[in-house]
């Protein structure tokens, strides 16, 4: 019998295995209080995050870890990308990984215009270049398609009109990856910071981090900055947006597991009545319930990039995974702030107190790509037979 | 004799459904309430039969000897056809067998362990008592030493499918001096036709009578039907330390409940009513994630691996997510639903039956409350 021989060969123990490598890793870099405070202050600042440490995140390869060899990326999975994230989490780090890396890079990767994917995406990986996507306009649409922005031919190529709203990591981003309806049907366009000009507005998100709104009347793109057309950009698009759904589960998850340990440690420690408060059963049996939940986020994280991981998967299951997940870490990280700053006290309602800016993180990642009831319906709608039909 | 684990995964599965459904009564698939001993017993006769009777048992005291990877492939079979009564849910075999091949001398092993097989010998669990529910270890039941004899007096509660058992296994109070409560109980064996028991029935609020009150009015046993040491039975009790222990924490319960969540929406034509569709949903998605943590433990045991206090969570999801999914059937049957039953269903979907069933699932197991302090105490280390 050979054991040795066989744990090698076993797929999901060599997985295991490079995710805690990867773990111990991200959070070792991430862990840094040194981040938490800088998160801490560069609330309500431009762009919100530091160039530097963007930098060495690349060098750490969290930039390119989904993005294929041959474009300088790692090529691997979802199920790494998502410990990465889940690290980047826990700390709060404001740089908009899942944003640039997965959400943006992801559609550029996902399109089918080899030149522009030759020349952005191992620049992405580097870390000289921080894409954004522009899809959401002033709807309250849910679904990642609707869109309304248009793209037209004009004399020296491509001219849009329309509005972008709310771009997570816009305010620091070396250029836009644009949703616009032209002639046959959807398309993606690459539009770099220099055509911008002075269309950006910014927005502070209740996390602090900024959101920059683009209007699009008058931009100008060459043909050949054209990501995807028709046909390729539905399918380019709603990839990049269901593996960022499971990145932004996997931040979710990550804040709240930090959350939970911050507020099961001011239990054991807080004494009033002469006693640590952790010994009330009410504190003790709440607790309980956010630990449940905690355990609920994690093995149905770990199901879904288990899965993901197979080559092949159906779009349609993709989908439903993608949202089962945001669904599930939406509705547990809410639980778990709201209920960790009701179990400190005053010192929970104060803005020096970390868990503060816990819920505000929740609150805005929840939201980002669509709420917990927006992505049960889109569940509904792949998953459940009785429904769709 | 036949080695199942060397078996491919799926010519094992195919195996053991394809006796399931050739064997098992179509009358009793799916059902609510655990039936009794002598509508079910046909079937456990197939099984003891074919010597499936005790899947997890070493080979050499008459089981499967099945790994734990191959004993959820059964038990999924089992659940995927609704079987009543799954192996999991008889005593002898799932609880009291283990425990005698772990802690039983060579002649209980010998005399006890193959009358389990064939159901000879039906046994129930006697642990709770008037004052010791969750307090379990207040129990208070005598069990006095005379000569080569124990006298034993009291009464145990709740014991499910008493009626039906020819013998119970018991803790009592064998040394009332003992410092710490969960020392001085003894781990027995009784025969329940012995002078002095007597045993009666409780109907529950779901109608059945499945539960019973035993009393012991000096009944006399021989030592030798002590399992383990004197004083020790406690720790005898808790050596169940696998595979029956995630048991109550399976989904499959759930998804029972569940489908007939699915035939009522499609009895009423509520698919299209998008408030229930949103509830519905929700509900889709907690039995979805129930899975994956139940996966996640069941997994441990086929890395061969200790279940520990965090197996509370997977009790706690379960039984809750049950509750929720028969609430809201209860609620969506509306009130033409409340008088359609099991047994005169007419082909509607029976709501009332799961609804007061799975009130139980909150209690028996451990009380939620129990389990969510083993959480705050033992997983999360809050202080006392």
């Amino acid at each position: 019998m050979n054991t040795i021989n066989e744990s090698q060969s076993d797929p999901a123990e060599e997985l295991k295995q490079r995710l805690a490598l990867l773990r111990d890793s991200a959070r070792q870099y991430a862990g840094n209080a040194a981040h938490l405070k800088r998160a801490r202050a560069l609330r309500g600042t431009r762009p919100g995050h530091d160039a530097v440490v963007w930098r060495e995140m690349a060098a750490l390869g969290w930039t390119g870890t989904m993005l294929p060899e041959q474009y300088g990326g790692t090529g691997l999975g979802c199920a790494e990308m998502a410990t990465i994230c889940e690290a980047l989490g826990r700390s709060l780090l404001p740089e908009p990984v899942t944003a640039a890396a997965v959400l943006a890079g992801g559609a550029i990767l996902y399109g089918d215009n080899e030149a522009l994917k030759a020349k952005l995406l191992p620049a992405l990986a580097s870390g000289d270049l921080l894409p954004s996507l522009a899809w959401r306009e002033d709807t309250h649409a849910t679904t990642i398609l609707a869109v309304a922005a248009r793209a037209e031919a004009s004399a020296s190529g491509v001219r849009l009109s329309g509005a972008k709203r709310l771009i997570v990591g816009g305010a620091g981003a070396d250029g836009f990856v644009v949703s616009a309806q032209q002639h046959g049907g959807l398309a993606l366009y690459w539009v770099p910071l220099a055509a911008v000009g002075p269309r950006l507005v910014f927005h502070d998100l209740p996390d602090g981090r900024p959101a920059a709104d683009l209007e699009l009347d008058g931009i100008e793109v060459p043909a050949a900055n054209r990501i995807a057309g028709p046909g390729v950009a539905e399918l380019a698009l709603a990839r990049a947006y269901d593996e960022a759904l499971i990145m932004t589960a996997a931040e979710l998850h990550g804040l709240s597991t930090r959350t939970l340990e911050i507020t099961t440690e001011y239990l054991r420690t807080r004494v009033q009545f002469g006693k640590p408060i952790g010994s009330f059963q009410a504190l003790q049996h709440q607790a309980a319930n956010l630990y449940i939940q905690h355990r609920l986020c994690q093995h149905a994280l770990q199901e879904v990039v288990t899965l993901l991981q197979q080559p092949g998967v159906d779009e349609n299951v993709r989908g439903a995974l993608a949202s089962r997940i945001k669904a599930r870490c939406a509705d547990a990280s809410l639980r778990i702030t709201r209920t960790a700053v009701q179990m400190h006290g005053a010192m929970g309602f104060a803005d020096e107190c970390d868990v503060g800016m816990y819920l505000r993180r929740a609150v805005t990642l929840a939201a980002w790509l669509g709420g917990a009831d927006v992505h049960r319906r889109r569940y509904a709608r792949l998953a459940l037979t009785e429904i769709a039909a | 004799m036949q080695d199942w684990n060397a078996m491919h995964d799926d010519d094992f599965r195919m195996e053991v459904r394809r006796f399931i459904e050739q064997n098992y009564p179509e009358h009793l698939r799916f059902l609510t309430n655990r039936p009794p001993f002598q509508v079910i017993k046909p079937w456990l006769m197939k099984l003891a039969e074919k010597g499936w009777s005790a899947p997890h048992w070493p080979v050499e005291y008459g089981g499967m000897g099945l790994s734990p990877r191959k004993l959820l492939i059964y038990m999924d079979e089992q659940g995927r056809w609704g079987v009543a009564r799954q192996f999991l849910g008889e005593a002898g075999t799932v609880q009291l067998g283990p425990m005698l091949i772990s802690h039983g001398t060579p002649e209980q092993k010998k005399n006890l362990l193959p009358k389990i097989l064939t159901y000879e010998n039906i046994w129930c669990q006697g642990y709770s008592e008037p004052n010791a529910g969750s307090d379990l270890a207040s129990l208070s039941m005598e069990a006095r030493l005379e000569d080569d004899s124990f006298v034993l007096n009291g009464r145990k509660i709740w014991t499910s499918s008493g009626l039906d058992s020819t013998h119970i296994y018991l803790l009592a109070r064998s040394d009332k001096q003992a410092r710490k409560k969960q020392q001085g109980i003894s781990f027995l064996l009784v025969d329940l036709a012995a002078p002095g028991v007597t045993v009666r029935g409780i109907k529950n609020i779901s109608g059945t009578t499945e539960y019973c009150e035993i009393t012991f009015d000096n009944v006399r046993i021989p030592i030798s039907n002590m399992v383990g040491e004197l004083h020790q039975g406690w720790t005898v009790s808790r050596s169940l330390m696998g595979f029956e222990r995630i048991n109550t924490g399976s989904p499959r319960r759930a998804e029972f409940a569940f489908k007939r969540l699915e035939a009522l929406a499609r009895e009423r034509g509520l698919f299209k009513d998008a408030g229930f569709v949103d509830r519905y949903t929700e509900l889709a998605l907690d039995l979805a994630d129930l899975k994956a943590v139940f996966v996640h433990f069941a997994d441990m045991l086929c890395r061969g691996e200790t279940l520990d206090a965090d197996l509370s969570v997977l009790q706690l999801l379960s039984a809750e997510t049950n509750q929720r999914i028969t609430e809201f059937l209860l609620e969506t049957s509306g009130e033409l639903g409340l008088t359609v039953t099991e047994s005169d269903s007419d082909g509607r979907v029976d709501a009332l039956q799961p609804f007061l069933v799975m009130r139980a699932v909150t209690i028996g197991a451990g009380t939620s409350e129990i389990h969510r302090d083993i959480i705050a105490k033992r997983v999360l280390k809050l202080p006392s």
